[in-house]
């Protein structure tokens, strides 16, 4: 059975707004990544994604507060740990973040190696420069940039060479679990391949233990990360293998999800495109059934008066959906023998 | 647009700003319509007169008298004689004659006056009493006596005959006269300044001229910054590095060495308030321009103008409706802070004595300038020149909020 | 360092283009008078000197120094010859002292007094607003209003206000006379390097000291404030503490870029400022530039007057000139941006 690297359990954080209402963009969400293994986490903008990356760092700035549940890494439960701690023990160390559009995450009036010293130097004050940049020099060599960028300025740098450096800066730590938040999401096609790759190598070469990608854009999910997890409106909907997420999804939205993408898949080429018409909630008010309700075809008259928990379908599957599992799939099939031209 | 402007109002700091710039402008508008003095004309004999009601003796001697009798009346005769100096002196007398400190308090002018009436003794030998100051005890100690007095004054006029003096009248302690039946009366709110004029009316005077003289630099400089800077933007090329190359020079050699050295080159003779206008806008548009041209030129390659263009329509076409709106905001905004700057620099100039010529209006600059040279400030004629500085600030201040609350609507990143 | 000296050689030549269009400028302004410029001026002092051959020595000079007769290109070469040769003829207003002698001493006095003003102005304003935006909370509340207000003052306001408040007393309408109104030191005193004089001096030189500093304080603040808040919300900063680096490190950096736009922003505000600060100097009698500019103008003495503006000038291109060399030193883009 292999390491847990990551675990968490029923983590919930709010925002606080500035009239003082309380926000949920993190409800009760639970998840687990192995050693070894890739976690992609998908939905559309705004469900809490973003949210749930900067509350797995134990990163809370106001107005992001933490409200309740376990954050476990590497064997230690972070959840309660004082800031200061977390920022030297766990922060680039045990997990590392990369924001989206990394490109503008450099400091602009800053040489790369120096930037790298400072990163090293938080968590490993005893290193001298020399070996700074003997490891420095290793990791950007093996990752495929070349030393030089290490002298340079982030103003000297193409997007893709940004976006890469600062990959290869957040696992010079050899963190446990690295967190890609949309890593491609702001380049062109080539430079998207090159990351995808580069994350993927991150892993078969040992610098990271474990992978969580977000992103919005699914045909990328299928075949970067081994289980999938859909969130909507700051909760999960749907957890499962890759393949079975995006062949065989159960869940209403995440099957909608799915029948919303070009895929040129054998077997998905003819399936004609549905979008999802509607809106996500306001989460100042969330509705007090299933949040999907107001924007599902398949739903019930129970569905908005219930809360809805996560239904386990076997095999590490859950979804969030009180209809029955063979419900949802025979009503799938007959959408599908309508939608193929 | 009328979002807009809608918006504009709803920012507390424009209408704070708003509001001040617009009471001053009723109140240069409406108060020469009530007051039709002329605002240079010198009406007193002497300097600094400090503010207050001015009442004229002649006519209130031939005024109704009515008896009123006041239970502090006499006190307050008293006390309006007896300052801080003569009370503190009164004070250190009878120290030195050996009354126990406690005992005087010099605020309390019934009882320092009954002491002083029964301990002092002008012929009493007090240590380290100069002459000088010996008679000055005495005067004081008349004064006090002929304060006490209960006699009123005798009114007489000389016969143009014999010479001698004929009783007219007497005025007793306890007689009053009606302010409103008294014939000539003159409100002098803010005294008068050194030459003799009211200041009140010479401060509204000039503070129209500097608002006007502020608005025609600031409508000459922003017209002129506009239009280069739109041409420069728009057309690129040898035109837009000829402009940048002159705007740049200007904005680095002082914009107001520049004013000295003209507004001195024109002589005294040609400086009328517009002239001193339209010199400042000349020199001021540098700014301008240069801001009008980078919104321009962001604005030059997008997608609505190349459709313009492709539609073959003219420049002035194309500058009018796709660019001049999109500057609008800012151009207004730069318009605010041109008459502002404006004023200032006219109240600069004047005080070095480079502005608008002295006969003709009063400026807000040239009463600071003659409160300078004739020290009210060093004097105390506080009048004479805090009023001005006030409203000096007042003007910049309302139009700087008005420009910081127009920024945050049109910028909302600005917003608090 | 190859981007930086293309940078330097940018911006040398540019101080020289300026520089001479300055001179040009000096040269023509005054030029541009209807008639003879010569006879104006001798003419409107003429009033003024009871001295018939000091009138005489005067025109003559002038006609020498304006050189009327001789066609405009020669006039200009005179005239750059006698600057070079620090030849500004005599001051008129105080014959027979000559222009150069007259503002020896002034330029001293201004110098001492803007330059250290601006910078300690600059210094202590960006850090208020530095903190201002660091801090937030009540700090920020009450700074920016109160910034708002002074930067917004014109100079010679502050001056006065400074002058009635702090220079005279109760009995004149004042309020504390702690600092003399007026002068660059006693008038009982010689200029020397006694501790009574240097004393003397120094008391003087606070009034007109603040009010430049308070003004440049105010400006600075908002401006630091401002650029302190969007630096502090940029990516790298987020960025940076993800990656665990302290904050303290952070800050410092983002200080750091904050306070280059600021330095620009100074080089560019460098004129208005020093113009302005002119104006001070006059309401405290202040023995420097703007005080011999008001003299000049009082007392209708033109070589004075533009003896006085090229100076002014020439001392702000070239502390622009320095502020510009400085921020190419400091800020790695310039260079970076170059050397391609």
């Amino acid at each position: 059975m292999a390491e847990v690297m990551l675990e968490v359990r029923e983590l919930t954080t709010k925002y606080i707004t500035r009239f003082g209402e309380d926000v949920y963009a993190v409800d009760h969400v639970s998840l687990k990544v192995e050693e070894g293994k890739s976690l992609g986490i998908a939905g559309e903008s705004g469900c809490g994604k973003s949210t749930l990356a900067l509350s797995l760092m134990g990163y809370y700035f106001a107005p992001l507060h933490y409200t309740s549940g376990e954050i476990i890494i590497g064997g230690r439960n972070i959840s309660g740990m004082n800031p200061d701690d977390v920022r030297k023990s766990i922060l680039g160390t045990e997990i590392a973040y990369i924001p989206q559009a990394a490109m503008n995450a450099l400091n602009p009036t800053r040489k790369i190696i120096n930037f790298v010293e400072d990163v090293v130097q938080a968590h490993q004050p005893f290193r001298t420069k020399k070996e700074i940049y003997s490891l420095a020099r290793e990791v950007f060599e093996s990752l495929g940039l070349p030393a030089s960028v290490l002298e340079k300025y982030p103003v000297e740098l193409s997007g893709g060479m940004k976006q890469r450096t600062v990959i290869a800066v957040s696992v010079i730590l050899l963190p446990k679990v690295l967190i890609a938040d949309e890593p491609s999401s702001a380049l062109d096609v080539t430079s998207q391949k090159m990351v995808i790759k580069m994350l993927r190598n991150l892993m078969t070469d040992g610098f990271i233990k474990s992978l969580i990608f977000i992103t919005h854009e699914l045909p990328l999910l299928y075949n970067v990360v081994d289980d999938i997890m859909v969130m909507y409106a700051g909760q999960i909907v749907e957890k499962g293998s890759a393949r079975e997420m995006v062949f065989d999804p159960i869940h209403p939205y995440a099957k909608g999800l799915m029948g919303s993408i070009i895929v040129p898949e054998e077997g998905l080429r003819n399936v004609k495109l549905t979008a999802i018409p509607g809106v996500p909630p306001n989460l100042k008010k969330p509705p007090a059934g299933c949040r999907f309700a107001e924007r599902c075809k398949y739903v019930r008259p129970d569905c908005k008066a219930l809360s809805v928990g996560l239904y386990d379908a076997g095999v590490g599957r859950t979804y969030r959906c009180i209809v029955p599992e063979k419900e949802l799939r025979d009503a799938y099939l007959r959408e599908a023998s309508k939608n193929v031209q | 647009m009328t979002h807009t402007i809608r918006q504009v109002f709803h920012s507390g700091k424009f209408v704070a700003g708003f509001s001040i710039l617009t009471a001053i402008l009723l109140i240069v508008i409406v108060y020469p319509l009530i007051i039709t003095d002329s605002p240079l004309a010198i009406i007193a004999q002497g300097t600094f007169f400090p503010p207050g009601i001015y009442v004229n003796v002649y006519d209130s001697l031939g005024s109704p008298r009515y008896l009123l009798e006041l239970n502090d009346a006499a006190a307050k005769r008293i006390a309006n004689r007896l300052g801080k100096d003569d009370r503190t002196a009164m004070r250190d007398w009878l120290t030195a004659y050996g009354v126990p400190d406690s005992e005087i308090d010099i605020n309390n002018t019934k009882q320092l006056l009954s002491l002083w009436g029964s301990k002092y003794d002008p012929k009493a030998n007090i240590a380290g009493l100069t002459n000088a100051k010996r008679n000055y005890y005495v005067r004081l100690n008349d004064s006090l006596k002929g304060l006490a007095a209960t006699g009123g004054t005798i009114l007489a006029t000389k016969n143009a005959e014999t010479g001698a003096l004929e009783e007219t009248g007497a005025v007793a302690q306890a007689d009053y006269i009606n302010i409103s039946q008294v014939a000539n009366v003159r409100v002098l709110p803010l005294g008068t300044d050194n030459f003799g004029r009211d200041v009140l009316t010479e401060l509204v005077k000039a503070t129209a001229v500097s608002l006007q003289i502020g608005l025609v630099a600031g409508v000459i400089a922003t017209l002129i910054g506009l239009t280069l800077g739109l041409l420069a933007g728009y057309i690129g090329g040898l035109v837009d590095d000829a402009i940048v190359f002159f705007t740049n020079l200007f904005i680095v050699i002082p914009g107001f060495v520049l004013l000295i050295l003209i507004s001195f080159s024109i002589g005294q003779e040609s400086r009328g308030p517009f002239t001193v206008a339209m010199v400042i806008g000349a020199t001021s548009w540098f700014w301008t321009a240069r801001a009008v041209r980078a919104q321009v030129v962001s604005l030059r390659n997008r997608d609505h103008v190349n459709l313009s263009k492709l539609s073959g329509h003219s420049i002035a076409y194309i500058i009018l409706t796709d660019i001049l709106p999109y500057i609008a905001s800012y151009v207004v905004m730069a318009f605010i802070l041109q008459i502002s700057s404006g004023i200032l620099a006219e109240a600069g100039l004047s005080i070095l004595g480079l502005g608008p010529r002295t006969t003709e209006v009063p400026t807000l600059g040239l009463m600071m300038r003659w409160a300078m040279i004739y020290q009210a400030w060093i004097l105390g004629k506080w009048w004479a020149y805090l009023p001005v500085l006030i409203t000096i600030a007042l003007i910049t201040f309302s139009m700087n909020l008005m420009n910081t609350g127009l920024d945050q609507v049109f910028n909302p990143a600005l917003r608090e | 360092m190859k981007g930086y000296r293309k940078y330097f050689l940018d911006k040398l030549g540019w101080f020289l283009i300026t520089l001479v269009f300055a001179f040009i400028l000096n040269f023509i302004l005054p030029r541009l008078m209807p008639g003879d410029p010569v006879a104006a001026i001798v003419s409107r002092l003429a009033q003024g000197m009871s001295d018939a051959t000091g009138v005489q020595a005067i025109y003559q000079q002038y006609a020498d120094l304006f050189a009327v007769n001789r066609p405009i290109h020669e006039q200009f070469l005179t005239y750059m010859r006698n600057v070079v040769r620090g030849d500004f003829g005599f001051s008129i207003s105080q014959y027979p002292r000559t222009v150069v002698d007259v503002l020896k001493s002034s330029i001293g006095w201004t110098i001492a007094l803007q330059f250290p003003a601006i910078i300690v102005g600059w210094l202590v304003g960006n850090t208020l607003g530095a903190l201002a935006a660091y801090l937030k909370g009540g700090f920020d509340k009450v700074l920016m209003p109160v910034s708002i207000f002074v930067s917004n003052f014109p100079a010679f306001g502050m001056a006065i206000i400074l002058l009635v408040i702090f220079a005279v007393g109760p009995a004149r309408g004042g309020v504390l006379e702690w600092f003399p109104a007026s002068g660059g030191y006693g008038f009982d005193l010689i200029p020397s390097l006694t501790p009574t004089f240097i004393w003397s001096v120094i008391v003087h030189y606070q009034l007109p000291f603040l009010s430049i500093v308070l003004i440049a304080i105010g400006g600075q603040a908002i401006g630091m404030r401002s650029m302190s808040i969007y630096e502090l919300n940029a990516d790298y900063v987020k960025h940076a503490r993800f990656m665990g680096i302290k904050d303290r490190k952070i800050v410092g950096y983002v200080f750091r870029n904050a306070m280059l736009p600021q330095i620009t922003g100074l080089a560019l505000a460098l004129g208005t400022m020093i113009g302005g600060n002119l104006v001070a100097e006059t309401i405290f009698s202040y023995p420097g530039l703007g005080f011999t500019l008001l003299n000049g103008v009082m007392g209708q003495d033109y070589p004075l007057i533009s003896a006085s503006t090229l100076i002014v000038t020439l001392m702000v291109l070239i502390a622009n000139f320095g502020l510009e060399i400085v921020y190419g030193l400091i800020d790695p883009r310039i260079r970076a941006a170059q050397s391609d």
